[in-house]
């Protein structure tokens, strides 16, 4: 093998190689991933058993998961249309959720950072939301006032809504999850 | 008598100079592939123990004073914050370090959900407990490796099981991480003072 094949070799595997880890541990991996409706969750990553690839992404932040015992978090990206949640739009959030000791329902950007608001409100915890006659929760998302239980969206962007149920008894591996059992994300309108 | 006939090497057309150079291109790019593959595999393996940014490192220091700390309550931007982390939660961490000997891990539950998880060193939950489980209002157990787990068992009496609830961490480092929700914001005082009382020392 000349010099130059064995350079191709080796720029080749070197290059790519790396640079396809660098592209499968930026975001969350879809190995592992568990979707119910628009809700996603990663279970194994509360668990011994976590897979490499949600132990790299990880590993590359300080992230301190939520123990399979302690609770389950479930992130949403879209809406139930299966369309990417905008914040120029209005969202209605509504139904039931699952049996746990406490729930809290929050907005955050893509990286799961809370937004800085002027009013200081980026989630609701089950204690807090005002319900209907029936029990059910039904809370607005949306970057103008809204009656009732009313969760303020930046003017623009992109941005994901994360539910997290503490000390639950809904278990994700035994398949017992259902799209029923989670809040309904609704696109109302849009700017 | 007739003269042998001359035999010349046939020189290979240009067609199939490219034909052989085309092949050899193929076999060394899929070679390219199967490096690219280890190499992934590799560097994905490799990277929770490489990591230097991850909790178990920034949070190194924390729980010295032998009880929970709250990365945030040390000065400000010391230590990086927690990422994805519930607003809606407080979080305290105490790191553990097993080669000194085994630890004792020591809380007192209170009408907030509380719940304590072991996060190893490189990723991973080894273990998972909510305030549910605490006796008279206390929640006590011992987290050691399995060689400590082995000599304990040795010195327990004959026939005797321990009461007290060990647990065996598959890593000698790693994190014990409170967090306590506050369901109200009001209720923030009272989850962090029930995460920063959960004590963390030698279990002697």
């Amino acid at each position: 093998m000349r010099i130059g094949e064995l350079a191709y070799v080796l720029a080749l595997g070197a290059g790519l190689g790396l640079a396809s880890a660098q592209w499968a541990v930026t975001a969350r991996p879809a190995i592992g991933k568990v979707e119910i409706g628009p809700w996603a969750a990663w279970p194994a990553g509360g668990s011994r058993e976590i897979d490499p690839y949600l132990q790299a992404y990880l590993a590359r932040g300080v992230h301190l998961p939520l123990g399979a015992g302690e609770g389950m978090e479930l992130i949403a990206e879209t809406s139930d249309d299966g369309a990417a949640l905008e914040a120029r739009c209005r969202y209605s959030i509504s139904g039931a959720t699952p049996a746990a000791r406490g729930w809290t329902l929050s907005v955050s950007d893509t990286a799961g950072a809370p937004f800085r608001l002027a009013l200081e409100r980026s989630g609701f915890s089950d204690a807090e939301i005002v319900r209907g006659e029936d029990g059910a929760m039904a809370i607005v998302a949306a970057f103008s006032p809204q009656p009732g239980n009313w969760l303020p969206l930046p003017s623009e962007g992109r941005f994901q809504l994360r539910l997290r149920l503490y000390d639950t008894a809904l278990s994700i591996q035994t398949g017992d999850a259902r799209p029923a059992l989670l809040p309904q994300i609704t696109r109302l309108d849009c700017r | 008598m007739r003269a042998a006939p001359i035999v010349t090497a046939r020189q290979p057309s240009a067609w199939q100079r490219l034909r052989r150079s085309v092949l050899r291109l193929g076999w060394l790019t899929l070679a390219g592939l199967l490096l690219a593959g280890i190499v992934h595999l590799v560097t994905v393996l490799l990277l929770p123990s490489l990591a230097r940014q991850d909790a178990a490192h920034a949070y190194l220091g924390l729980g010295s004073e032998g009880h929970a700390d709250m990365p945030g309550s040390l000065a400000p931007g010391s230590l990086p914050a927690l990422q994805e982390a519930d607003p809606r939660v407080v979080t305290a961490i105490c790191a553990y370090d097993l080669t000194g000997g085994p630890v004792r891990i020591t809380a007192r539950a209170g009408s907030l959900p509380m719940a304590i998880t072991l996060h190893r060193s490189g990723g991973g939950v080894v273990y998972a407990i909510t305030d549910r489980a605490a006796i008279r209002g206390l929640l006590e157990f011992q987290l050691l490796t399995d060689e400590q787990n082995d000599e304990r068992l040795a010195q327990d009496d004959d026939g005797e099981a321990s009461r007290e609830l060990r647990v065996v961490a598959d890593s000698a480092r790693g994190l014990v991480v409170v967090r306590v929700l506050a369901k109200q914001p009001s209720d923030r005082l009272d989850a962090e003072a029930l995460a920063t009382g959960v004590q963390c020392g030698p279990a002697g």
